[in-house]
């Protein structure tokens, strides 16, 4: 951790920082940000996309009908969706304890953040899953394919460039949260933003930080863009 | 060969329950298409999806080649789905892979090797005259040709019936007529039982060789396309006729509205008929063809000679007369049902 509350506590510098030193402080920080949404996501997308497609697929007119199954799967995705992101990290810190044995830093920023971007997510791809025609289905399933096939050739498959988008809007909601995270001493550039630009109107940072934000979710969003168009023909093939 | 016996399908339980499907018994020999014609809502679409086993039957038989496939377990349903191959409305390609990948998905579901896939999707590719058009995506290819792609992957399986599930709908009448044949084309070929449902009644003429009406979940009307349109108490018959809009009789004649009754009516029948009456019988409408070699039709004519003698002459012939009231009262009918939608119009 390039970043931790004793050493940021011993500069007690009342003037900006100078922007020979932003680095030192800004990359270890981008470092931190980068791993907790990288470790998040990979999480959310391995847990979020199987619950999605039971969803889909246990809702009515779905593969494997469970209307019981499906209510209270759904109830408890509805659940990880209702809370705000910052009373939902305060009210878990107890399990966040017991499943990583601290409530400071990346590994107990994961636990909340998974615990919301995993609904988030299932929310998203379920949403994409129900966009894919019907007729598609019905045909995969004449064309004689188990449960698995159709879910992964005629599901998952006609989806992914809408699940590419849904994963953009995933993955840049996590930065945010990750800045959250940042607050209560999980690092990141949330967490230099907090200390220095708020806590001790350090301008300088308080302004590199927000570019830097700007930065990392626009450069998500034209990759996502891109990953998007890549996947879908029509926007791929212009002739 | 498909049988349907006693098929019943009942949706709901109790009070609630609505029956789609009752007690339909159907026969396709291979080699045979027959149109299942019906209007919205007669249970065409529930038809289909008990005829490929997407839906199972509530009750009854779905024999093909002479096994019962209605009542199988799940997992050797999923395998005897294979045995019909299915032709949606909208293709229902995958829109993310070519036309020869979306031709190789059932080959891919059954496991056959990469080489083996590429020989049979090549082979049926061109067996629908589409090799040109195999590496492209469903968004570059046209209607028809997107309907021929659902065509090939119905058939990758080699399957021993074609479901056709209003596949030509929506298509503009070339391209429909072009579909069409190749369906007749592949018939031939492959000695398949085709069950071809739709709502397009002249599209029926073009492509089957039997028909039969669905309405309310019942099997109303079945019977050679031949025998269906020479019977004039076929409502089906008449139905499959297009409607025409006769000229103005001249001031004295009367109204007169002939169909072909039989299978032997001479092709020269109005000069025959003008002679037997010792008037010139005036064409005011008339649409006939050849169906199976056989002429089938239906005019409408004008003349001055006495009902009775119009009538003994034209039946003489084969053909059956009805005066012009009831006719003109059959327009009135097709009139009223103007707000009704187009394809129940044909109905009235």
């Amino acid at each position: 951790m390039g970043i931790n509350i004793s050493s940021a506590v011993q500069v007690h510098a009342l003037s900006d920082t100078a922007l020979a030193e932003l680095p030192s402080l800004l990359v270890p920080a981008l470092g931190e940000t980068l791993a907790m949404v990288g470790i998040v996501m990979l999480i959310v997308i391995v847990v979020g996309t199987p619950i999605a497609v039971a969803l889909h697929n246990m809702a009515p007119g779905g593969l494997f009908e469970r209307q019981g199954t499906y209510s209270v799967l759904s109830w408890i995705v509805n659940i990880g969706r209702s809370l705000p992101f910052l009373v939902l990290m305060a009210a878990i810190v107890p399990f966040t304890r017991f499943i990583t044995g601290t409530n400071i830093g990346i590994a107990a920023a994961v636990v909340p953040m998974s615990l919301a971007g995993i609904p988030f997510f299932a929310r998203l791809v379920e949403n994409c899953l129900r966009d894919v025609p019907l007729s598609v289905t019905a045909a995969a399933r004449a064309s004689g394919g188990s449960p698995l096939q159709i879910i992964r050739t005629a599901q998952l498959g006609e989806a992914v460039p809408a699940i590419l988008g849904g994963l953009t809007i995933n993955t840049i909601a996590m930065i945010e949260y990750s800045a959250i995270a940042g607050t209560i001493g999980a690092g990141g550039i949330g967490y230099v933003a907090v200390t220095y630009g708020y806590q001790r109107f350090d301008n300088t940072v308080m302004l590199a930080t927000v570019i830097l934000l700007i930065l990392m979710v626009t450069i998500v969003q034209l990759t996502g863009d891109a990953l998007v168009r890549a996947a879908t023909p029509h926007l791929s093939r212009r002739k | 060969m498909i049988s349907l016996k006693n098929l019943t399908k009942v949706y709901g339980h109790g009070e609630q329950s609505l029956t789609v499907l009752d007690n339909l018994d159907v026969d396709v020999a291979n080699g045979e298409i027959l149109a299942i014609v019906g209007p919205s809502g007669a249970g065409k679409s529930t038809l289909a999806q008990c005829i490929n086993l997407l839906e199972r039957p509530t009750s009854g038989q779905v024999i093909v080649n002479g096994e019962d496939l209605a009542q199988l377990p799940e997992r050797k349903l999923r395998v005897a789905r294979r045995r019909i191959g299915t032709v949606f409305q909208s293709a229902s390609l995958l829109s993310r892979r070519t036309a020869a990948e979306n031709i190789a998905l059932p080959l891919q579901y059954l496991g056959v090797t990469p080489a083996e896939t590429k020989a049979r999707v090549g082979e049926l590719l061109e067996r629908v005259g589409l090799s040109h058009r195999a590496n492209h995506y469903p968004f570059e290819l046209s209607g028809g040709q997107l309907q021929r792609v659902g065509i090939a992957r119905a058939l990758a399986l080699r399957p021993a019936v074609l479901l056709s599930d209003e596949a030509t709908s929506g298509l503009d009448p070339e391209t429909t007529r072009s579909v069409v044949s190749l369906l007749r084309q592949l018939r031939d070929d492959l000695d398949l039982a085709v069950v071809f449902i739709t709502h397009e009644m002249d599209t029926v003429l073009h492509v089957a060789d039997s028909a039969a009406r669905l309405e309310n979940g019942r099997i109303t009307e079945q019977g050679s396309l031949v025998d269906l349109l020479t019977d004039h108490d076929s409502a089906l018959g008449r139905a499959l006729q297009p409607h025409l809009s006769p000229a103005e009789p001249e001031a004295g004649s009367s109204l007169w509205h002939v169909t072909y009754d039989s299978r032997k009516v001479p092709s020269d029948w109005l000069q025959l008929v003008s002679a037997e009456l010792g008037e010139p019988v005036a064409l005011l409408a008339a649409t006939i063809q050849s169906i199976d070699g056989t002429s089938t039709g239906n005019a409408t004519v004008g003349l001055r000679a006495p009902a009775h003698l119009a009538t003994a002459a034209f039946a003489r012939h084969g053909l059956r007369a009805i005066p012009g009231e009831l006719a003109i009262a059959n327009a009135a009918l097709d009139h009223s049902s103007d707000t009704r939608a187009t394809e129940d119009l044909q109905w009235a």
